[in-house]
């Protein structure tokens, strides 16, 4: 028996889940049947029957706000629902509260980790469920226990290590490996690849596979199609709050999906504006600084300059030292033609340069301020008059960027973190457009953002260039870059390897470059 | 399409929630008087109201400044020990022969000089708020009583002592301070650009700095605006008592904060008023006068206002929770 199945025995032992708990591999063994939550008078899920199969990998797509997220708050008991009946086991239950989801072997994996990023790897896999002898916690063999199963897991990552020194994808890792170690029956992953490395996200789909030949029945909800159509069983498709359809994956493809989430076909999502290149906006010759070496390259007006890379491969470390957030150690910057030094963000701004950051949580908003405060920031300056603000401009601005970006809210005082990730990322493109600049950095400006809403952030796109700016675009979406940019480079390890002209290299090309094998 | 954004989470609007909670704390403020008032006579004497703003105003002053910090998800701890340490500086100056507008120029910028020590700190030597201001607030008492020689400091001067039982329209000049304080103050915070610097630097530091706020001026306005605020009101009480003494004001700066969060305030940054303290400190206030009419004993009063905060910032939680 492996450790991982060793722990999970010993949870679910501890749990007392009934050995009537269960239903052989392929019969349903959560059903939903006229599932509906409504919110006072609006639906937020209209009546929903599915039935998610023992032992199957059931993915969930749909657009942001299709619904996804309150189906996952009320498998998990987070809300309850307002009408309909859940079957677990072929037996009539409540799932009202997060307890109740647990002991019966629900959990989930949340795309945002939420872990304690003090403690270490093996604490936060033991959390709430340490091992104790005598009221004593049993450090060393927890630690034991926790590198076991993460060495069984093929992850290769040290349980004595403390959280915070593992990149965002790795405690993703960790996260997962705690809900398997729980004993479950039932195991939802919300977007878990969005800041995944390649080879992160082939550990993570390994473990689900895993689970599943194990009998685990996973829901698994992402906005990638390709690993929708890699790892899954069965899809249902929710729009609206609407269930609009569940297929066999080999009876389906990714036109159909889409088609059936959005109503739009592939072409019109990637479309490309093609304006002519202009002017050098910007050059650097040999910049370096903290996480980057020797990169030089050009961005031109009407141009998009694709980076791509593995996360941590520099990408982003280049963008902020460009944008003056960083300290550049050597090399030239090139503004318009004049050789220019950046020492801080402000004096990127005052030259025409705009970040959209990578992390909206951490870098992009201030989450617990309005939404208005958010697009207004780098514009009070022009919106103030002597000490004060003209609020009646300042409105004004904000109105306009939520209603020319179609930014889901009902006010501009709601905060930014009642939206979801997708308009999210809409409020921190709002905010660089209504400061206006010449070259916009895009630091991947579709993580966990539905296909509509890449479509409508790539028709900004055309938007910006065909208004003279440039673009520099970073993303480890290949498909992203490889059909946007007039330019792509390949980073690998802070330094620039490779630049390819539009679709002139293969996808297997640019992947082996980045990866460097 | 729009369901889950425009119901599921979204909660009423901030500019709202922020009157409520005023009207809120000015009924409670208003009960407490009336309530009083049948209690006992002397309450409505125009003596002993008088006594009350007067009472109240210090504080107030000390919890505007304390706000702008708490704002920025710091603390300010060395405000009290700055009320007492300032009141010796204006003392000492005043008994040298120092003209008196110089004098209370000076001490003002001794106020500006500490509050950029603590940004100092922060910004240049990376200390946490907490510790950089507790040790301050340890250090000021020191050196005044190194200059005091441990005694205090009295002022002959009449007209600074006389200003402080001055009315001026039947209304104390102390609570005239107040206003004086509380209208750029009002300014500053809510119409201004710097305040909602503040806020957003208090919400998320990185994406503030990334859209082009100037995160450490920022720090650096808020911790000298909280002295110099604490330096004011060791004017005034300099001015109140008379004297110049060191050990002044001990405990102050948890009335300050205190009345900042009563006000509602979040000790997590970006949420805050100006108007919220100022009622927060004239609560306190009254609370503390009513017992004193009442012969409620004054231990009494130290637990009184401790329940009192945790009762204010619960029923503040779930009316969060509650628009969630």
């Amino acid at each position: 028996m492996s450790s991982l199945e060793e722990l999970s025995r010993r949870h679910e032992d501890q749990a007392g889940l009934a050995e009537s708990d269960t239903v052989p591999r392929g019969a349903p063994i959560l059903e939903l049947r006229g599932l509906q939550k409504k919110y006072g008078l609006v639906e937020a899920l209209k009546p929903v029957t599915v039935s998610f199969l023992a032992g199957e990998i059931h993915a969930i797509v749909g657009e942001n706000g299709a619904g996804k997220s309150t189906l996952i708050k009320l498998l998990t008991g987070v809300i309850r629902r307002t009408a309909g009946e859940v079957f677990w086991c072929g037996k009539p239950v409540q799932l009202a509260t997060p307890t109740e989801a647990i002991s019966r072997g629900i959990n989930a994996v949340h795309q945002e980790v939420v872990l304690c990023p003090h403690l270490s790897v093996a604490a936060n896999m033991f959390l709430g469920d340490e091992m104790n002898r005598n009221g004593l916690m049993r450090k060393a063999a927890m630690e034991k226990a926790a590198q076991a199963v993460l060495d069984d897991l093929g992850f290769h990552l040290p349980a004595g290590a403390r959280l915070e020194s593992l990149t965002i994808g790795q405690q993703q890792l960790v996260a997962t490996a705690k809900a398997a170690m729980r004993g479950i029956r039932f195991i939802i992953f919300d977007e878990p690849t969005a800041y995944l490395t390649r080879q992160e996200s082939a550990q993570l789909f390994r473990l689900i596979r895993r689970l599943r030949d194990q009998g685990v029945t996973v829901v698994y909800i992402s906005h990638r199609m390709e690993e929708v159509f890699e790892l899954a069983d069965r899809v249902s498709v929710l729009r609206d709050g609407t269930h609009v359809g569940t297929r066999l994956i080999g009876e389906t493809n990714e036109n159909e999906l889409i088609a059936l989430m959005i109503n739009r076909s592939i072409e019109q999502i990637y479309h490309k504006e093609q304006v002519p290149a202009g002017d050098v906006i910007v050059e650097t010759k040999g910049l370096s600084g903290p996480g980057f070496e020797d990169v030089s390259l050009t961005v031109r007006a009407g141009e998009i300059v694709g980076l791509y890379g593995l996360i941590g491969a520099g990408r982003s470390e280049f963008a902020l030292g460009l944008y003056g957030r960083q300290p550049v150690t050597a090399g030239e910057i090139f503004w318009e033609g004049r050789k220019v030094s950046i020492p801080n963000e402000r004096v990127a701004m005052a030259l025409g340069i705009a970040l959209a950051p990578e992390s909206r949580r951490d870098q992009g908003l201030c989450l617990n301020l309005p939404i208005g405060l958010n697009i207004n920031l780098p514009v009070l300056k022009r919106l103030s008059s002597g000490l004060t603000i003209r609020r009646g401009d300042a409105a004004r601005n904000a109105e306009r960027q939520i209603a020319d970006l179609r930014i889901k809210t009902p006010s501009r005082h709601v905060l930014a973190s009642a939206m979801s990730g997708g308009n999210q990322q809409k409020i921190v493109i709002g905010k660089w457009l209504s400061h206006g600049a010449r070259l916009f950095i895009f630091d991947e400006p579709t993580v966990g953002v539905d296909v509509g809403t890449k479509a409508e952030i790539y028709r900004l796109f055309g938007e910006l260039l065909k208004q003279g700016a440039g673009i520099i675009l970073i993303s480890s979406y290949l498909p992203e870059v490889y059909e946007l940019a007039d330019r792509l480079h390949v980073f690998r390890g802070g330094r620039l390897v490779a630049s390819h002209d539009h679709r002139a290299a293969t996808h297997e090309d640019v992947l082996t470059q980045a990866i460097g094998s | 399409m729009s369901v889950e954004t425009t119901t599921e989470s979204a909660p009423a609007p901030r500019k709202g929630t922020n009157i409520l909670l005023g009207l809120t704390l000015l009924g409670l403020l208003l009960a407490l008087w009336v309530a009083l008032g049948f209690a006992t006579n002397a309450f409505w004497s125009p003596n002993n109201i008088s006594n009350l703003l007067r009472q109240g105003a210090m504080t107030a002053i000390l919890a505007v400044g304390q706000t702008f910090v708490i704002i920025t998800a710091g603390i300010d701890l060395s405000v009290g020990a700055i009320v007492g340490f300032t009141s010796v500086i204006v003392a000492w100056l005043l008994q040298a022969g120092v003209p008196l507008w110089a004098s209370i120029i000076l001490t003002l910028l001794i106020g500006v000089a500490i509050g950029a020590f603590h940004g100092f700190g922060i910004v240049r030597m990376g200390l946490p708020p907490f510790i950089i201001t507790l040790a301050t607030l340890t250090s000021l008492r020191g050196i005044g009583l190194l200059i005091t020689n441990g005694s205090t400091i009295s002022i002959s001067h009449e007209g600074f002592t006389n200003f402080s039982r001055a009315d001026f329209l039947g209304i104390p000049s102390l609570f005239w301070m107040v206003i004086l304080v509380g209208i750029p103050a009002f300014i500053f915070l809510h119409l201004s650009r710097f305040g909602r610097y503040l806020f957003a630097v208090g919400s998320n530091k990185e994406a503030a700095r990334l859209s082009g706020v100037n995160v450490d001026r920022t720090i650096y306005l808020a911790y000298i605006l909280s002295a110099t605020c604490a330096a004011f009101v060791g004017l005034l009480l300099a001015s109140r008592i008379g004297i110049g003494n060191a050990t002044q004001a001990e405990g102050w700066e948890l009335q300050a904060i205190a009345s900042s969060v009563i006000g509602g305030t979040s000790l997590f940054g970006a949420v805050g008023s100006v108007h919220g303290p100022l009622l927060g400190a004239f609560i306190l206030a009254t609370i503390n006068n009513g017992a004193n009419l009442l012969n409620v004993n004054s231990f009494w009063q130290r637990i009184i206002t401790g329940l009192l905060i945790i009762i204010i910032v619960y029923f503040d939680q779930l009316r969060r929770r509650g628009s969630r």
